[in-house]
């Protein structure tokens, strides 16, 4: 963990760059185009609002409603003061005084309706957009989580979703009607008098390009902000999974300065905003003081000189600050709205992350069903080039036990998650039930294929949960047999609660076997056609693996069963055996038949078996296994 | 300390930018102010035909006052709001450094999603009180308190009528407090609760697809996100609350101004003119008001953000370093156990793990571990750099207490392999040099020959370059064990514990690995857990652990000769491969 990101991610992203995904928006294009860009980001986020439109247009009604009644109070007061009060009647008073209540109750009543309208669809929409990432992200291939790391994603669906809703709750649907009300003054102005409104208008022009050249530079910030708060999440998450090992190595000073060098990226980018937004809210604000006085410099000489009237100076001293009261509520609003759609950006992109692996239109599930597999001229790869299985070829038929061997890294766990469908491979066929594994209903195929990953994983809740997974209906039987067959009913049942004892995140309260253990039980409660199990049983004692041998012998009787594993005893009930090296298939054949070709098998064989019974080193021959 | 007093201790720390912002501030109120003042000055001079001189003057005048202005609030703004990412800063760092030092059983109890949503959402909501919160402290009062002075300059009576609706304005502050913290308290939860189930959906992901748990870990989030949308709308139906309050007892205030000003004038104690500047004033203060109500909510979940933030600042780094450590001393005796009792959560009583365990460990030699699943082996190897402190009875280093030696000094002494395989998300050389400064490429390239990784490297593109996934997940199980190996050798600790580091790996690497490494542990004091006779039948002491208590001990041969439970083991692994013969 040493250095953190800067290469690490960089690595990353060119990986995500190489396969097609698309990178973070960056550079010039994206500049030229940046209105337009923009426009596509909130016509995608709209999707999610359509649901609720009713809701969002009456949001949008009320809001008229709201400035009616705002609107309405200085008029009441103008007409208090000069009919009433400046003709003393003080009964007419009361009664204006009466209609302000009126319509002060009216303004704060529809002001709280339309915020409430309005978070109730932002909330509600965006609810929905979580939902949205979360189940496209159950749907991206195995690749994109050994590229991602978990951090990121996390912060996708929650730092990323609570800024949009910030931009709700900034009141950014008022957006257009500020920008309404900025029109019509420019109008009227220009009416009144072009020349007076040319000049109270003249440094606008300039404003609006300070306002793009912030559009620009801010949202590259906010997009660094996004990124790097993302970067803090992923090295935080993996900090706090990996502490033990950091104190055990003594590196809670390098991590410590780690972390801060990404905290401190991501200040100094939030610092940097914050600048420009302060620079644009107070550039705006004295653009409209200057504006008066420019407005009074030129227009009081041309009412001294009897060219203009007065009226007309002060009313446009008063349009000119109705003109900039709605353009320092915009810049704040756009503030928040570019940090907005660079968080859109984001989850725009994982949205449209591709999920290569998924059901084909015409889905087969072949019935009935029996458990053949066969792998034809499987080759594959996890990166380009760099080929892990080379034309494997081998063929299970229903019901046999059959057990892959070879040594470490040779690609027998890639096998087994080639059969799930987890990677799609280059070139060749995998088989399951006759059918080629891509034409399948993915989900189905998995149903059928029970797995015992080697990378053991427990959820955090309790035993029986992490049992029978989301399927409520699984008889208590069927649960309880399961933790016999595997012994683990040795420690569930001494546990307070037995299968209601709790389990904590990754089951770290479990000794590791035991975590193995109750992953296997979790197999068995499912009862596949398939059973595949890559070291299953690694880290269980010697005597328990012995005994839950004995038990999946009767539990998978007539049932397809495809087992790895290094000790050789693991496998002694296997029909056949293939042995893998390099990712090429070298041997297969039943126990006899590879003891008696004397090839790698043998060797093994020998090698475990001499280290089992010589107390001294074995004076073994040299094995050399050459690819 | 509680939360609160925490946070007035970080703000003290930057009071001088804020003071600084403060002065700002008032500043741009001052300017805003008179700005007014000067334009109805330039109209008046205007109306009544004075001299373009004079209008220059002023309108000059409200140009400069503009341009001050915007220089000004940019730099309170600035200030104040990058005052507040400075704390953000030093806060996130500070609550790292302290989770750093909790231990491992306290990450068992809690969830990584939970933690991770405390350092980044909930700090985030004590930055917003910082930035924004604290600028709306300063902003309010000072509008009040020149728009008071205006309108005291005025009327003395008429003031007093126009901050009656005051008292409302307290007890409404006061209503929305307490029920503000509350709920925006349930938000935060939730919000940890959603980003522990992602980060557990995710982190389980293949677990997810083997058993096409998809749709039940959706609908499971969905669940969750309901609530979260729920509380969230709690706490927008009460933060929407506030800002059209704020408002309406501002508009009572006009509307007090109005009638009774109204009244007097009637009566010919005031002029129009008056009513009109007076309700002026009122209007600049309208903004202020609303934003005080959004400060109040701002504030109000900040608070309740820190009060989490506290409960991690609270846990206490139950194993630290003791306040004068000690240093260990040359001894034969490398480790020692006496009477060592251990139980996960001793304090409500749970059940031992470890029984009275007592060994020798003399230095140079080798211990193994044996034992059933879950009989607490990697306990008592966790106890050694004190991961977890013995609930009772001694462990001896070096001849020393451990819990009397350096806490960095202990761990440095003790090369450690880990039975779950953790690397970082990272290049496969950084993560293999993990443990010392200073590791060189050729240390490099020994262990990796020792550990037969150099085989696995050599076919990898990138070579020792390459990055591996999260916790490894790029490399298979074997070549992760074997990393996680290599990572420990280098630390070149005198001490090295290997809990079962060998189990995914071929008995033919293991055999070479072995072979290899027996020239290493001559020179090192070495614990052993393994399930493998193999991997313990050389050691020259060899415990077998039952249930927490050691049942055994002695040399393979004697240990086989005794005919207990590890000569049933090793009968065991021994038939399993005769059966294999026949
Ligand atoms: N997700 C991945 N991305 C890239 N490379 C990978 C990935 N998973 C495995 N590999 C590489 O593919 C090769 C085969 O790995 P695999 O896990 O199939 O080995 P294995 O035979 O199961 O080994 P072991 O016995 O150690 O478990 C290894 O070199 C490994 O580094
Ligand atoms: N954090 C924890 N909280 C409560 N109990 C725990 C915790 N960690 C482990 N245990 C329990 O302590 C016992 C000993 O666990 P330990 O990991 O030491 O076993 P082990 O001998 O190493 O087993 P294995 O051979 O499976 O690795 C087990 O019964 C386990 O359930
Ligand atoms: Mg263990």
């Amino acid at each position: 963990m040493d250095r953190p990101d800067t290469t690490n991610r960089k690595t990353t992203e060119d990986r995500g760059r190489r396969t097609g995904l698309r990178s973070p928006v960056s550079g010039h294009e994206e500049e030229i185009f940046g209105k337009a860009y923009d426009l596509q980001l909130i016509k995608r986020l709209w999707r999610f609002l359509v649901p609720y439109r009713k809701l969002f247009w009456l949001a949008m009604l009320v809001l008229p409603l709201q400035q009616l009644f705002a609107l309405a109070q200085p008029y009441i007061m103008k007409v208090a003061i000069d009919s009433y009060i400046a003709g003393a009647q003080l009964w007419g008073l009361q009664g204006m005084v009466l209609l302000f209540l009126f319509a002060l109750a009216g303004e704060v009543v529809t002001a709280y309706f339309h915020y409430y309208l309005t978070m109730l669809v932002a909330q509600r929409s965006l609810a929905d957009l979580r939902v949205a990432i979360f189940t496209h992200v159950q749907k991206l291939p195995m690749s994109y989580f050994d590229r991602n790391p978990v951090g990121r994603l996390v912060t996708r669906m929650t730092t990323d979703v609570d800024v949009l809703q910030e931009m709700f709750a900034a009141g950014v649907m008022t957006l257009i009607s500020d920008f309404l009300m900025v029109a019509w003054i420019v109008v009227i102005m220009f009416t009144l008098h072009v020349q007076l409104a040319l000049v109270s208008l003249a440094l606008t022009p300039f404003m609006l390009l300070a306002i793009n050249f912030f559009r620009v530079k801010a949202r590259r910030t906010y997009r660094l902000i996004r990124e790097r708060i993302a970067r803090i999440n992923a090295y935080l998450g993996e900090a706090i999974s990996g502490m033990a090992v950091i104190q055990l190595f003594v590196r809670e000073q390098n991590s410590y300065r780690e972390f801060d060098e990404l905290n401190a990226a991501h200040r100094e980018a939030n610092q940097l905003s914050n600048i420009y937004e302060a620079g644009l809210y107070s550039m705006v604000e004295a653009v409209g003081t200057v504006s008066i006085g420019l407005l009074l410099w030129y227009g009081g000489g041309e009412v001294l000189h009897g060219i203009i009237g007065i009226g007309t100076l002060v009313a446009f001293k008063e349009y000119l600050h109705r003109f900039f009261v709605p353009l320092r509520d915009f810049s704040q609003k756009y503030t928040v709205m570019q940090s907005a759609m660079s968080a859109a950006e984001r989850i725009v992109q994982l949205l449209d992350t591709p999920t290569a692996i998924s059901s084909p239109a015409m889905a087969v599930v072949p019935k009935p069903f029996r458990g053949a597999v066969s792998f034809e001229d499987v080759w594959f790869s996890y990166q380009q080039n760099d080929p892990v299985l080379k034309g494997v070829s081998f063929k299970v038929a229903p019901g046999e036990k059959v057990a892959i061997v070879g040594a470490t890294g040779s690609g027998k766990t890639t096998t087994i998650k080639l059969l799930s469908r987890f990677y799609d491979i280059q070139r060749g066929s995998i088989k399951v039930g006759g059918v080629d594994v891509r034409e399948w209903d993915l989900q189905a195929l998995r149903r059928h294929i029970g797995v015992v990953l080697q990378d053991v994983f427990l959820f955090s809740g309790d035993i029986r949960s992490n049992l029978c997974l989301g399927n409520g209906a699984v008889p208590e039987e069927r649960v309880l047999e399961a933790v016999k067959y595997t012994n683990a009913d040795r420690f569930v049942f001494r546990l307070a609660g037995g299968l209601d004892a709790q389990v904590r995140e990754r089951g770290s309260n479990f000794s590791t076997g035991q975590r193995q253990l109750l992953s296997l039980a979790r197999v068995l409660v499912f009862q596949p056609e398939i059973l595949v199990l890559d070291e299953a049983t690694s880290s269980v004692d010697t005597e328990t693996e012995s005994l839950i041998q004995d038990a999946l012998e009767k539990v998978m009787k007539d049932r397809t069963c495809l087992v790895i594993a290094h000790r050789l005893s693991t496998i002694r009930n296997a029909d056949r055996i293939i042995v893998l090296h390099h990712g090429e298939v070298r041997e297969v054949g039943s126990h006899a038949e590879l003891m008696q070709k004397q090839g790698i098998y043998y060797r093994l064989y020998q090698l475990q078996y001499a280290m089992e019974e010589s107390k001294i080193a074995p004076a073994t021959p040299q094995l050399k296994i050459e690819p | 300390m509680g939360g609160m007093g925490r946070l007035k201790s970080y703000l003290w720390r930057y009071w001088r930018r804020y003071f600084l912002g403060a002065v700002c501030l008032l500043g741009t109120v001052t300017v805003v102010m008179w700005i007014p003042w000067w334009i109805r000055e330039a109209v008046r001079i205007i109306e009544q035909g004075g001299s373009p001189r004079d209008v220059t003057g002023y309108a000059l005048t409200i140009v400069a006052a503009g341009v001050v202005q915007g220089i000004i609030r940019t730099l309170s703004r600035s200030l104040i709001f990058n005052a507040g990412r400075d704390i953000e800063y030093d806060l996130r760092n500070d609550l790292f450094a302290h989770l750093q030092k909790l231990p491992v059983s306290y990450y068992h109890s809690q969830r990584t999603g939970d933690l991770m949503s405390r350092v980044i959402n909930d700090i985030s909501a004590v930055r917003a009180l910082l930035g924004p919160g604290i600028l709306n402290l300063f902003n309010t009062p000072v509008y009040f308190f020149y728009a008071v002075i205006l309108m005291l300059s005025m009327d003395l009576r008429l003031t007093l009528v126009a901050l009656l609706p005051s008292p409302l304005l307290i007890w409404a502050v006061r209503q929305f407090r307490g029920k503000i913290m509350k709920s925006s308290l349930a938000v935060q939860r939730q919000m940890a609760e959603l980003s522990s189930h992602i980060q557990e959906n995710l982190s389980g992901m293949h677990v997810v697809k083997a058993y096409t748990q998809e749709d039940h870990q959706i609908r499971q989030f969905a669940k969750l996100n309901e609530e979260y949308q729920e509380k969230n709308m709690v706490l927008a139906t009460l933060r929407g609350l506030i800002g059209p309050c704020m408002q309406g007892l501002n508009g009572l205030s006009v509307m007090a101004v109005l009638g009774y000003g109204g009244l007097r004038v009637i009566r010919g104690e005031l002029l129009v003119a008056d009513i009109v500047a007076f309700i002026a004033y009122l209007n600049v203060l309208a903004w202020p008001t609303a934003a005080f109500g959004w400060m109040l909510s701002l504030v109000e979940r900040g608070r309740a953000a820190m009060e989490r933030l506290e409960e991690i600042f609270k846990a206490e780094p139950e194993i630290a370093n003791p306040a004068h450590p000690a240093s260990s001393i040359e001894s034969d005796v490398a480790v020692e156990f006496r009477h060592v009792w251990f139980a996960h959560d001793a304090k409500t009583n749970g059940h031992a793990v470890l029984k009275d365990i007592s060994f020798t460990l003399p230095k140079g030699r080798t211990l193994a571990i044996v034992g059933r699943t879950g009989a607490g082996k990697s306990t008592l190897a966790q106890l050694l750099p004190r991961l977890y402190d013995a609930t009772e009875g001694e462990i001896l280093i070096g001849g020393r207490e451990i819990r009397s030696l350096s806490l960095a000094e202990l761990r440095r002494g003790i090369g450690y392999v880990p039975q779950d395989p953790f690397l970082f998300s990272n290049s496969l050389n950084r993560n293999l040099s993990f443990g010392r400064d200073g590791i060189s490429e050729q240390e490099i390239l020994a262990a990796n020959h020792l550990t037969r990784l150099d085989r696995d490297v050599a076919i990898f593109p990138e070579g020792l370059a390459t990055v591996v996934g999260e916790r490894g997940i790029t490399l298979s199980g074997g070549q992760k064990q074997r990393a996680t190996l290599a990572r420990a050798l280098l630390t070149e600790a005198p001490m090295i514990v290997l809990d079962d580091c060998l189990s995914s790996v071929d008995a033919q690497t293991e055999d070479e690995i072995l072979r290899g490494f027996r020239s290493v542990l001559k020179e090192k004091t070495c614990l052993i857990i393994s399930h493998r006779i193999s991997a313990v039948k050389d050691a020259d002491e060899i415990l077998v652990l039952d249930e927490g208590r050691i049942i055994e001990r002695g040399t393979h041969a004697e240990l086989v000769e005794r005919g207990g439970l590890y000569a049933e083991l090793h009968h065991h692994q021994q038939l399993s491969e005769e059966l294999e013969q026949i």
